[in-house]
């Protein structure tokens, strides 16, 4: 009844939001794993990592995101999930064109739905693995439904009571249909920040060579490069990102930590005064003052050393 | 002799002070590229997480909501600092995907009407 209705009544797009889309695709190779009771985020999770050709089956990924106390698994332990597993959750643009464009690409996408009301919410997590322009619909893996078709309309509005919250699970160094800088970057610093130092640095690469023209990659593989131990690509690293922006704080910062620890403590001094001034304000003054402490309290290296000028 | 006790009390509350404030000491060492990204686009000066604190509040929450001691540091591992506040402080809050439909009664049959009307979609999940 409800599938009637909207084929009745299909949403149209306006056109330039969905040219160049097929209009229909069905990824039907992906996987399903039928959910258990409350398990929707378990099961979604195993299928768009299988689909990025990592393991993980619904029951050992229960251990890792599911809450007993909450009858339920929550957005943040689902990226954390993939990141371990090296997988890279990107958080795609809210809005449905950008969803379809992905499946378009052959990526499911992971989305919250919430099946009830704004008061009484459902949480539900589901993997879209196709659509139908003309017909309007939606096809998803969902709860123990193999092949759920979905009115457009109606899903939107369960995605829109979820903040329109989905994602791609990537490999190292894959993008997404619809890349954008700072969501990526972001991604590849979850990844950094957690230690998956190798898929950190396999993202950050692609996103260098995606956007040439930003810092934030080149610090990235700065920063991978001093976590594993390797100062000298780190201090390039470093002058490169400054190449690209002499304001970034982190550069600054993170190239008089090494410099000072090698003994060119006049050419730390500058770098941290500079990040000291950038810094004023934000959220990483007590770093750069750490930073700038320990400078104060280096000693200058013989003359073999050779600084940076 | 109550010179004395002050000089000891006194001496006693100054090293609790330091204590309370040392998880706050902030260590010199490189700054993470999250922690640089989030610093440019919030451009606000929200302090940043102390990783210890929050991991310690995460540790809290989610042996509290019946996480096996055994998978907890793992899971923990996976998180950010941001991510480790979130669930610090918003765990009871935050949605939790997992489809749980604990409502009788009146509200059960408004539902109902709801669903009829397609305004949600709860029960046509299950074929």
């Amino acid at each position: 009844m409800a599938l009637a209705g909207c084929t009745l009544n299909p949403p149209r797009f306006p056109a330039e939001e969905t040219a160049g889309l097929p209009p229909q695709v069905e990824l039907t190779q992906v996987a399903f794993f039928p959910q258990k009771q409350y398990q929707c985020g378990p099961a979604a999770l195993a299928t768009v990592l299988r689909n990025s050709g990592a393991e993980g089956a619904p029951d050992e990924l229960a251990n890792e995101v599911y809450l007993p106390g909450r009858k339920g698994s929550l957005q943040v332990e689902l990226v954390a999930a993939a990141r371990m597993r090296d997988r890279m959750a990107y958080e795609i643009a809210k809005d449905l064109p950008s969803l379809l464009r992905e499946v378009a690409a052959g990526s499911p996408v992971l989305v919250m739905q919430n099946l009830g009301v704004q008061p009484i919410p459902i949480w539900h997590y589901a993997v879209v693995v196709g659509y139908d322009l003309d017909a309007g619909t939606l096809v998803l893996r969902s709860g123990t439904t193999e092949r759920r078709v979905m009115g457009m309309r109606r899903f939107m509005s369960t995605w829109n009571r979820a903040q329109r919250w989905g994602v791609v699970v990537l490999e190292p160094g894959q993008l997404p249909a619809g890349p954008q800088l700072d969501r990526y970057v972001a991604a590849a610093a979850g990844l950094e920040a957690v230690g998956r130092l190798e898929a950190a640095g396999q993202a950050y690469a692609r996103a260098r060579e995606q956007w040439p023209e930003s810092a934030w990659p080149q610090l990235g593989l700065a920063n991978v490069s001093y976590r594993r131990g390797d100062r000298e690509a780190a201090e390039g690293g470093y002058l490169a990102t400054l190449a690209l922006d002499p304001r970034n704080v982190v550069a600054h910062n993170n190239l008089a930590e090494i410099l000072s620890d090698r003994g060119c403590v006049a050419q730390a001094r500058v770098h941290v005064e500079q990040a000291a001034a950038l810094a004023k304000g934000t959220a990483l003054e007590a770093a750069v003052a750490a930073t700038a402490q320990h400078v104060a309290g280096a000693t200058t290296a013989d003359t073999a050393v050779s600084c940076p000028p | 002799m109550t010179g004395l006790l002050r000089t000891i009390l006194v001496q006693i509350l100054a090293i609790a002070l330091l204590n309370v404030g040392s998880p706050l000491v902030v260590q010199a060492e490189v700054i993470g590229t999250l922690a640089g990204l989030e610093s440019a686009q919030r451009d606000t000066d929200l302090a940043r997480v102390n990783r210890v604190l929050a991991t310690a509040e995460a540790r809290d929450q989610l042996q509290a909501y019946g996480v096996d001691q055994a998978q907890v540091e793992a899971r923990l591992a996976g998180l950010t600092d941001s991510e480790l506040s979130t669930l610090a402080d918003k765990l009871e809050s935050a949605p939790a995907g997992g489809d749980v439909l604990a409502v009788i009664g009146v509200v059960f049959v408004v539902l109902l009407i709801l669903e009829a009307v397609g305004v949600i979609d709860i029960f046509k999940k299950f074929p």
